[in-house]
């Protein structure tokens, strides 16, 4: 077949976004040069604006640290106060750290279109580090394992007494360790670009970190090798994190919860969330930061989709254990659909259900709406909110059960609802200012976007005409 | 992984249309061969019809044995078309171009199969009405329609018309082809299959669309099926194991791993049988195994959560049965075999790159998957029942039956016996869209060297 490139950079500006938008037109190649030179001027883009956030994010998250102390302080026995801390923390590690599958998943499909999107999705999960955090008091708070002389159930079985403490820990530490090798593994090449393109103490810890790296064909191949390896574990980490998440700080905790499903259910609802995330976090530097040129609507299309698809499943995971409660009818059975859907926390099972999954189905079920960059993103807006409701429902419905039945074959009598107070507020919007102040900060020093993968983007795409129309023509390296 | 090879049209026509225009030697003598199986097998059915079903080995308190078991896999090995077609479509993965039609042929035969079972397992096959029309109209006995057992057969036909419509407008262009290569009765057969199949801008149009719509209306219908297949089990708390909120997608993704594992055995036999070693070449088996370990690691996540969550409740008869399903004899054995074939051996081979790209050890891993995907669903329903329980005289009663064996090794025959009449007349590997991967196939230079490229529309 012929290819024949279509003239770049043809069009720019709000009437070509629009343009854009209307018709998907293919996105105009832009030159390296050009490339490195503005994707290294994102750390210092718009300086006062991005430093005015961060002041106030940090503020907000000093607040948070403070708030939480004095809680410490006056309320650390009581477990039931510590229930919107462990949804803020579950919603947190779902939505931050589902983020870097959909960079993982990319790169080893070998999926062009999201190499422009690798290294904020990467980023995202440096929340880890603040999830951790958060976990400490959540894990002193854990029963143990041995309540009132006789073990309760859980997925520890005969283990060590402290088993949930110590595994929630390694896991989270697990997890820190390949999430920073994962960011690293994929930033060497732009360490180097920092190195030969900045001045200052960045060139300094450009040099640093770059390892020498000069480009050679065994760098690439050793670079390659290193994201899928530290890809891998990330995922088997994040999976693991879940499981213990989800077992050990919610379904543990209430007693006649059985439910094989529930750690599949809250790592679906995770990525979910995570691809919610990359979509906000790509809509807001495409506005703030000025990146229209290298963030196309295929990124947000092909997101787009993805979300939908992940809406579906959130559907089918939760009708699967539904389903087989209702027909059930066993007192553990009915528990579940009494206490965890209808029970205290029911409108926010009810508003959960509309924005993770209902709302979210019906808008970005049409075409029109994955294709438009304000509409995914509107898409992605709902998603959150409803995954931070449905971990509302479920940890702080667990974290109320008085540890004094624990060992009930069911939970028969249903603690009451509890609302949030001023401290647990403060917790969480500390705790999400935090997450948000670490990204920004992390994009003060790493170009939002890697240069080496846009780079590649331009490499392997090429806009050419077949026949009548305009096609775009895609590399695929072994 | 993309072994680029300039095949033109000509060649394809003549090498893919070889089944139809110019029959192998072989086809006519296995083709009588696995008929007499097939009539046998008839002929038993027959006779267990005739009889009852005291012919088996099933009794009290195992009333769901080898059929039931036939029957799950078979639904599993469906899955095979809507996964390889259906999801590869929508996600333009191009390795998937030769591997689409024996998919979606494999899911026709073998729902076909498998609805047969039930009707064999009621022993009076035609009392299965009563699953629809009410039983006694006087008397208002109505069917439960809340039940699964309602639903299956209502999925099940579903997703066999869904599949079938979708094979028949993927095969619109090969009949044009066919059509235009053909005379006398064979002509006629193609003229009217064909729907007037011209090949102009219009008609890939609307073939195009057509795929993709039902692409995307059959993939809940696909999971639907295996999920309401497994809700038969999961929402009977009265039987240990088999109450778990994870049966649906649980069932799901082994049906992925033993269908995909069934497209790979397919293949093989195809490539050696036709001699397409162009068209079916080990990059494609390359795909598969990555996508199978894949598949295969996620299904194993799964069994792991079922069994740690089945004895989480520490509930002593769910012990007990977990005891007895793994450490006590036969069972251990079964279950070892089923670990060993159905993951650790067949994941520990695709492992290697050598594996994947050696079509006979594809085709024995392949193989390995389907043993241990059966053996699977055989220990998910037989141990539960057969497990003694309060109140219950009889157990560990089910040794199937030797007719029980052979109408299981039929079904086998059967679906091969279908894959072979239908090779006679309509090719298996879509000619269609290898032509359509020699024209998206391009490749780009980039510094000094040129890299395969690939078409992609804009929209």
């Amino acid at each position: 077949m012929a290819s024949e490139a279509v003239h770049s950079g043809a069009h720019s500006g709000v009437h070509a976004e629009a343009h854009e938008e209307a018709h998907h037109e293919l996105p105009a190649r832009v030159e390296p040069d050009v490339t490195t030179s503005e994707l290294i001027a994102t750390t210092e883009a718009n300086a006062t604006g991005v430093r005015n956030w961060m002041w106030i994010l940090g503020a907000l998250t000093l607040v948070g640290i403070v708030v939480a102390f004095v809680k410490v302080l006056i309320e650390w026995s009581d477990q039931d106060e510590w229930g919107y801390t462990a949804a803020m923390v579950a919603f947190l590690f779902s939505a931050f750290g589902g983020a870097p599958l959909v960079a993982i998943a990319g790169t080893l499909a070998k999926g062009n279109w999201v190499r422009p999107i690798a290294r904020f999705a990467a980023l995202c999960s440096l929340v880890s580090i603040i999830c951790t955090i958060w976990m400490i008091p959540l894990i002193l708070n854990l029963p143990m394992l041995v309540v009132d002389g006789a073990r309760r159930r859980s997925i520890w079985f005969e283990g060590p007494d402290v088993s949930p403490h110590i595994w929630a820990l390694v896991a989270m530490i697990t997890l820190i360790i390949s999430a920073l090798g994962l960011i690293y593994a994929y930033a060497i090449p732009d360490f180097a670009a920092m190195r030969d393109h900045s001045t200052g103490w960045k060139q300094r810890f450009g040099a640093w970190l770059a390892r020498g790296w000069i480009g050679t064909t065994v760098q690439w191949r050793t670079m390659r090798m290193r994201i899928g390896m530290m890809g891998t574990l990330y995922f088997f980490t994040f999976v693991f994190v879940h499981f213990i998440i989800s077992t050990d700080f919610a379904m543990s905790l209430v007693p006649g919860w059985r439910d094989a499903i529930f750690p599949m259910y809250h790592a679906i609802s995770s990525i979910q969330a995570g691809l919610a995330v990359t979509v906000i976090g790509l809509w807001a530097a495409r506005k703030y930061l000025g990146l229209e040129k290298y963030l196309h609507l295929d990124q947000f299309w092909s997101i787009g989709r993805l979300m939908f698809a992940f809406t579906l499943l959130w559907g089918y995971f939760f009708i699967s254990a539904f389903i087989v409660f209702w027909y059930g009818r066993s007192g553990s059975d009915q528990m579940w659909i009494d206490y965890l859907i209808l029970g205290p926390y029911f409108w926010v099972f009810i508003l959960a259900m509309l924005f993770i999954w209902f709302t979210p189905w019906w808008w970005l079920i049409w075409n029109r709406v994955r294709r438009s960059y304000n509409g995914t993103a509107i898409g992605a807006g709902l998603i959150l909110l409803g995954v931070f409701l449905d971990r509302v429902r479920l940890y702080v419905a667990a974290w109320t059960v008085p540890e004094d039945r624990i060992h009930e074959r069911f939970l028969t009598e249903y603690p009451s609802t509890v609302y949030p107070d001023v401290m647990d507020i403060f917790i969480m919007v500390g705790a999400l200012a935090g997450s948000i102040l670490l990204i920004l900060a992390a994009t003060r020093v790493l170009p939002i976007l890697s240069i080496w993968d846009v780079q590649q983007f331009n490499l392997l795409y090429r806009p050419v005409e077949y026949m009548k129309t305009k096609v775009s023509l895609i590399g695929k390296p072994d | 992984m993309q072994q680029r090879r300039t095949i033109d049209q000509i060649h394809t026509n003549r090498v893919l249309l070889n089944g139809q225009l110019d029959t192998p030697k072989w086809w006519a003598p296995t083709v009588i061969v696995l008929g007499i199986i097939v009539a046998i097998g008839f002929f038993l059915i027959g006779i267990m019809v005739n009889k009852g079903l005291g012919v088996t080995g099933l009794s009290r308190p195992v009333y769901w044995g080898l059929f039931i078991t036939t029957f799950v896999f078979w639904v599993g090995i469906s899955h095979a078309g809507i996964m390889i077609s259906a999801i590869l479509r929508l996600s333009q993965a191009e390795w998937r171009r030769p591997v689409t039609r024996a998919a979606e042929l494999l899911t026709v035969f073998s729902l076909l199969t498998a609805l047969l079972f039930p009707l064999m397992h009621a022993g009076r096959p035609w009392r299965i009405i009563y699953f629809i029309l009410p039983y006694d109209f006087a008397r208002g006995i109505m069917p439960n329609v809340r039940s699964p057992l309602i639903w299956d057969p209502v999925a099940i036909s579903t997703y066999l018309t869904g599949s079938t419509l979708f094979l028949y407008i993927a095969l619109l262009p090969d009949l044009g082809n066919l059509r235009d290569r053909t005379t006398g009765w064979q002509n006629a057969l193609y003229t009217i299959l064909a729907l007037g199949w011209r090949g102009n801008p219009r008609q890939w149009k609307l073939q195009t669309v057509g795929g993709i719509l039902l692409s995307a209306l059959m993939l809940p219908i696909f999971v639907s099926v295996h999920s309401i297949v497994s809700w038969d089990f999961a929402v009977t708390p009265a039987v240990e194991g088999w109450h778990s909120t994870i049966f649906a997608p649980y069932f799901v993704i082994g049906a992925v791993h033993s269908g995909v594992s069934a497209v790979v055995t397919m293949m093989a036999l195809m490539r050696w049988l036709w001699k397409w070693e162009d068209f079916i070449r080990p990059e494609h088996f390359d795909a598969l195994a990555r996508l199978l370990i894949v598949v295969a690691t996620g299904w194993l996540a799964f069994t792991f959560l079922e069994l740690l969550f089945a004895v989480y409740g520490l509930d002593a008869p769910e012990l007990e049965l977990r005891d007895m399903q793994i450490f006590q004899w036969p069972w251990n054995l079964l279950f070892v075999t089923f670990l060993f074939t159905g993951y650790i051996i067949p994941v520990g081979m695709w492992l290697q790159k050598s594996v994947r790209n050696n079509i006979a050890l594809m085709f024995w891993s392949s193989l390995f998957v389907n043993i241990g995907m059966w053996l699977e669903r055989f220990m998910i329903i037989v141990p539960g029942l057969a497990r003694k329980t309060p109140f219950v005289y009889t157990w560990e009663a089910y040794r199937p039956s030797g007719l029980e064996w052979f109408i299981l090794f039929w079904s086998l025959a059967w679906v091969t016996f279908l894959m072979l009449l239908f090779s006679r007349f309509f090719p298996l590997v879509p000619l269609f869209e290898q032509k359509e991967s020699q024209t998206f196939g391009d490749s780009i230079k980039i510094g000094r060297v040129r890299v395969p490229a690939i078409v992609r529309e804009a929209d």
